[in-house]
């Protein structure tokens, strides 16, 4: 990606807008691509086809209570996977031989790796007789993995939009989860609780905004403390209140998955997207609006262009103060949503520190994401794939057994290859952290 | 600008009151002269210094005093031996990360505690280091070892009650297939998943049968199945859901906070699935899923810890080390609760003589991660 200049952002449109001229690469940088895409494809060849057990692998991808039942798929494992990688090699050798232009260099490559992941899975599979991989259930693991990472990222793309850092969406995200168990609890209804939770979540927003904004903190040292300010009053109010009266305090129902008609009886995506609970079609709402929002409303052109050049932006009479107030609360407001899905949206009850760390994690999918909310939602959705895989990997026996402690670190060590793969360099809103001061 | 230094200083110090607070120890059965938090070292020293008190602290690994498992087992030691002995006076830190530990036990010695219990095998560096700086005093710490004459190690053969859970499970699965999964792979952790892989093993010798155990494999110490954290529920219910897509019926957390997720996706499930528990009694510190859990792997760590510090107060320190078994009660399984009519009672009976076949050794438990 060249770097765009900010005027570009503020006009166009779209934020992964293409770059101006499509320039073949240079010989060297075609080589060099190629010779990556061939070791993915010796990988999948030598290492998961060769590597593989003989005999089938295996993919279930319909649920034992869905109505229209899918037959488990079986392929054989070794020469699926071959195929796979030889697939992989010729894609290679027409990058190096002919080269393709950038779009379809990007698409080459991501064809390389869901055939290289699909050889994996073959290879996995293989390990042990009689292993069916439940593909489906591997995909509903993942939106559930990655619905608090997707709202905690979009709270962020509220905020640091408009030229806010957002380090506390953990501590956003913890107080709501709080608050939702306790109001939920309380008024034993969900709804209370969700509201409780976005309204605790956009009080530190409103905190960070008050002092990000009008006096001026450094906004990353301002987050931190705001995260451990919800870590230690969660905490305290959780032993003050919740310990000693569980009932009371924490025993919040728990959303129930609701089958939309029609779209729930789809094969594959019913059961995956449109047979869960309220919070999440809340999320995919909330994907479509801010994004639109941000790139096709006049509020998000006020919010980039604030994002990036606050200055100007004051110069052509846009109230920077309030459009940063404005969507910092917003943010606040989403990740108690994302909170509110941590208890009430899962588990139910609240305990101590339970968002651990998924605030941190929605932070990096914002960034993996360029700050985008679509972007964001793609990075999260890989941590949480490759989360939900490394479960499944530990669990079937693959044909050489994976140390938990390797496959503790594959998620990041996927999100990180896959964005350094595919991302590449990304650029900060211009004016991210630094306050505005009138002059 | 000076005014956003005051206003950011205030915010800075709520922050840190309430982290604070957040670990202060809760007022029940704690005395006056224990009551002083860690932080004013010196206040408590006159009070402690009465001959007959003894003055036992405590240092919780983190995931808080209400952790549903060791943390709280742990204090319901202190408390009851509180309860025994009036004489003695009980207080407790937590630890909120692996970086607490020496700061708090050394806070513990200063604050002139008698004996202090550091909870948790992973505080053993920290608690040996401490012990050596501090050679006239007294320590215990539970989930390990370190072979100094001031320390007192109670350590549980966990493996012996996670047998007993192996088998029950592989009794009552209906689709032969029975998971576990810990929080780290460690072996206080690991221990349970080994007893209850044999003891799946031990019911697929005896019966002919073969259940299969997901997420564990003694003879692979390496692998297996691990959330990664002791608080992450979701992580927890996520891991289970995906234990029950491979076919599995009955879940065995080692996982603490984390567990609880089982619990939930059990709930999910709509009772074809339960979960077996871990370190306490689940029906009472758990309620909200007591109709899921079939029966619990029980540490007792509360016992082992009342008697240390009850013998303590009597004036000699136990000395060398505990080891909790079947024969000692200081594992076992808790009771079945509203199981008790779901279980056969032939299983029951087979249960009770494993036990017995246990404790005498006519059954051997091969866990690498057994207490020394």
């Amino acid at each position: 990606m060249s770097p765009e200049s900010s005027t570009e952002v503020i006009a166009h449109s779209s934020p992964v807008a293409a770059g101006p001229a499509e320039l073949p690469q240079t010989t060297a940088a075609r080589v060099g691509s190629a010779a990556g895409l061939a070791l993915l494809g010796l990988v999948a060849v030598l290492l998961l086809g060769l590597g593989a057990n003989p005999g089938a692998a295996a993919f279930e991808l319909s649920s034992p209570s869905a109505s229209l039942q899918i037959p488990i798929i079986r392929v054989p494992a070794r020469g699926t996977a071959v195929a796979l990688g030889a697939l992989v090699l010729v894609l290679s050798g027409w990058q190096l031989a002919h080269g393709f232009r950038r779009r379809g260099r990007r698409r080459a490559l991501a064809v390389s790796l869901v055939a290289t992941l699909l050889a994996f899975l073959c290879w996995a599979g293989s390990g042990t007789a009689g292993t069916v991989i439940d593909m489906l259930g591997l995909l509903q693991n993942t939106i559930f993995l990655a619905v608090p990472l997707v709202l905690g990222a979009l709270a962020g793309v509220l905020c640091e939009r408009s030229g806010v850092i957002n380090v506390a969406i953990e501590g956003q995200m913890l107080s709501g989860a709080f608050s939702a168990a306790m109001f939920a609890t309380l008024a034993h209804n969900l709804g209370v609780g969700v509201v409780a939770a976005m309204i605790s979540g956009g009080l530190i927003g409103a905190l960070l905004a008050v002092f990000a904004i009008k006096y001026l903190v450094n906004q990353v040292i301002l987050g931190v403390v705001l995260n451990v300010f919800a870590l230690g009053v969660t905490g305290f109010l959780y032993d003050a209140l919740m310990q000693p009266d569980q009932n009371t305090f924490n025993s919040p129902a728990l959303f129930a998955p609701v089958r939309l008609p029609l779209l729930g009886e789809l094969p594959v995506l019913g059961p995956l997207l449109f047979d869960t609970n309220v919070l999440v079609y809340l999320t995919y709402v909330l994907i479509a609006v801010v994004h639109v929002g941000l790139f096709h409303t006049r509020w998000g052109l006020r919010t980039r262009s604030v994002g990036e050049h606050p200055r100007a932006a004051d110069t052509v009479g846009i109230n920077v103060t309030r459009v940063r107030y404005r969507n910092v609360i917003a943010g606040g407001l989403v990740a108690g949503l994302a909170g509110a899905y941590i208890t009430i949206g899962t588990v139910g009850a609240f305990t101590k520190n339970i968002s651990s760390g998924k605030g941190f994690i929605a932070l990096a999918a914002l960034i993996f994401g360029r700050w985008s909310p679509l972007g964001a939602l793609g990075a999260a959705l890989l941590f949480a794939f490759a989360d939900a895989l490394q479960t499944v990997l530990s669990i079937i026996g693959t044909p050489v057994r994976i140390p938990s402690a390797f496959l503790a670190m594959f998620p990041y060590l996927a999100t990180i290859f896959a964005v350094a793969g595919l991302v590449g360099r990304v650029r900060a809103p211009a004016a991210d952290g630094q306050p505005y001061v009138k002059s | 600008m000076k005014n956003s230094v005051r206003v950011m200083a205030l915010l800075g110090v709520v922050a840190l009151a309430a982290a604070g607070c957040g670990s202060k120890p809760s007022s029940s059965g704690t005395s006056s002269s224990a009551a002083a938090p860690a932080s004013s070292a010196a206040s408590s020293a006159p009070a402690s210094s009465a001959a007959a008190a003894l003055n036992a602290c405590m240092v919780l690994d983190v995931g808080g005093v209400d952790d549903r498992s060791f943390n709280e087992s742990a204090w319901k030691g202190m408390t009851d031996a509180k309860a025994a002995n009036s004489a003695i006076s009980i207080s407790y830190v937590s630890s909120s990360s692996q970086n607490d530990y020496t700061p708090n036990l050394n806070a513990e010695v200063a604050k002139g505690c008698n004996t202090t219990i550091a909870v948790g095998g992973l505080m053993t560096d920290a608690l040996k280091a401490v012990a050596t700086a501090n050679p006239t005093k007294q320590f215990a710490i539970i989930d390990s070892a370190t072979g100094q004459p001031n320390v007192y190690g109670i350590q549980f053969n966990t493996a012996q009650g996670a047998f007993l859970g192996g088998y029950l499970a592989a009794a009552i699965t209906k689709t032969g297939k029975v998971a576990t999964f810990g929080g780290l792979n460690i072996p206080p952790v690991t221990i349970y998943m080994d007893g209850f892989w044999e003891g799946v093993q031990y019911y697929n010798k005896v019966k002919g049968k073969s259940v299969q155990v997901l997420g564990w494999n003694e003879k692979d110490q390496k692998a297996g199945t691990f959330a990664n954290s002791f608080t992450d529920q979701g992580k927890g219910r996520q891991v289970s859901q995906a234990f029950i897509q491979q076919g599995a019926d009955v879940i065995f957390p080692v996982a603490g906070g984390t567990g609880l997720g089982a619990g939930a996706a059990a709930a999910a499930s709509g009772g074809k699935v339960s979960v077996l528990w871990v370190d306490t009694d689940g029906c009472i510190s758990a309620p909200q899923y007591c109709p899921y859990f079939v029966s619990s792997v029980v540490k007792n760590i509360a016992k082992a810890v009342t008697t240390y510090v009850t013998g303590a107060a009597s004036g000699s320190y136990p000395t060398g080390s505990y080891i909790g078994t079947l024969a000692n009660d200081g594992t076992g399984l808790a009771p079945f609760h509203d199981w008790a009519s779901k279980v056969p009672a032939s299983v029951q009976s087979e249960l009770d003589q494993i036990k017995q076949q246990i404790i005498s050794g006519a059954i051997p438990i091969t866990s690498p991660s057994q207490p020394k």
